[in-house]
């Protein structure tokens, strides 16, 4: 249940997307019990919603990907507790939206698809993942490049792909996330939109994607398998990612579909290490 | 530059780049500007004023600019049949070996 939030929605009024995300926020705050903040007058007055935007969890609504809203709520330094795409969630409802920007009967029903989804959210019994492990230790080889520090970890049974995410395999599971390099390079990470439980992913899929305020970079998964766990402390707190993105800063548990051909497009650490210093160089050229 | 290979394969054998649908690129930029591998080109003086410059420059399997781009003009090859492409062609590199 969608309760005691404050939405901002992008609001934008030149596309469909964007007339929807209002329609959504004004749809959330009917029942009195969340509060709806207004984009445009947020940017030229902060003290209207500040205190609001602090107290209340976050929900930020965005009409497109160029997510204004989230830039928004980036530009204000707010914690955004959970958000959501239009577009994306569109295209979840196979709706194909046009550039109508009067809300016609498939809009109006995709604000009420997302309204019920959201409120029934909260009841959802999550998958508890099977012989889950509690947390995870490793040992790190580092390269030093001026005052940045990369560490890789060298434990048996972690894997790379060359798009910067680690698997590490354990029975018939995988714990995967980011390595050093992407979070050195994103620097302070301020979202993490995990995959969702039960989402079957491919290998090279997409398996969540963090965001900072300089970029955006989703977790290009080394291994196939569906998701059975995702790391809900980091929805709360994604600067662990940059804490440590393989212990604590790990991003999804997977169980594997099938590993012995995952491995083949897999490289271990000796070989990404050698790889992320010519990364790290190549950027510094 | 960017990697030349990719899992051992020459990176310019390998289909991945973006593919920029005119009918709906309102010529932003986000993409020129989010991208740091310079794939993408303006021609500000050209009737079209965006390109894919340096196809091969693009991160195998990244589809990131796609996921900033407002107007969705953006597109990528299929993921499962480049996997399968990359493989087939580690084979017929080993052969050659």
């Amino acid at each position: 249940m969608i309760e005691k939030y404050a939405i901002l929605p992008c609001n934008g009024l030149d596309k469909c997307a964007g007339v929807i995300s209002g329609e959504l926020a004004i749809r959330l705050c009917e029942s009195g019990k969340n509060e709806l903040i207004c984009p445009v007058f947020y940017r030229v007055s902060e003290s209207r919603y500040n205190k609001m935007a602090n107290v209340r969890p976050l929900l930020v609504i965005d009409g497109c990907q160029t997510r204004c809203a989230s830039r928004l709520a980036a530009e204000k330094n707010l914690k955004v507790s959970k958000k959501l795409t239009i577009t994306e969630e569109a295209k979840n409802h196979g709706i194909e939206l046009k550039s109508n920007l009067r809300l016609q009967d498939q809009e109006k029903a995709l604000v009420e698809g997302i309204f019920k989804e959201l409120n029934e959210e909260g009841e959802k019994v999550i998958m508890a993942p099977v012989e889950a492990i509690t947390s995870l230790h490793f040992e790190y080889e580092t390269y030093q490049f001026g005052k940045f520090l990369f560490r890789v970890p060298s434990n048996p049974g972690i894997y790379f792909n060359e798009n910067d995410g680690w698997a590490y395999i354990y029975g018939n599971h995988a714990r995967v996330g980011v390595t050093d390099f992407v979070q050195q390079n994103l620097s302070d990470i301020l979202y993490f939109t995990p995959p969702e439980i039960g989402d079957e992913i491919d290998q090279f899929g997409e398996a969540g994607d963090i965001e900072s305020s300089k970029s955006v970079f989703e977790l290009i998964s080394p291994v196939s398998g569906k998701v059975v766990a995702i790391n809900e402390e980091l929805v709360k707190k994604p600067e662990m990612i940059n804490e440590n993105p393989y212990e604590e800063g790990w991003m999804a548990e997977l169980e594997l579909t099938d590993f012995e051909s995952d491995k083949e497009l897999l490289i271990g650490f000796e070989e990404y290490l050698e790889l992320m210093k010519r990364k790290v160089q190549e950027l510094n050229e | 530059m960017s990697e030349t290979t990719f899992m051992g394969v020459p990176r310019n054998k390998i289909d991945w780049k973006p593919a920029i649908d005119y009918s709906k690129c309102d010529y932003c930029m986000e993409c020129v500007k989010f991208c740091p591998h310079r794939v993408f080109e303006v021609r500000e003086t050209e009737e079209i004023r965006l390109i894919v410059r340096n196809p091969h420059n693009c991160v195998v399997f990244c589809r990131a600019c796609s996921k900033i781009c407002g107007p969705d003009a953006l597109s990528f090859p299929d993921k499962n049949a480049t996997t399968l492409r990359i493989k087939e062609i580690r084979k017929e590199m080993e052969g050659h070996d």
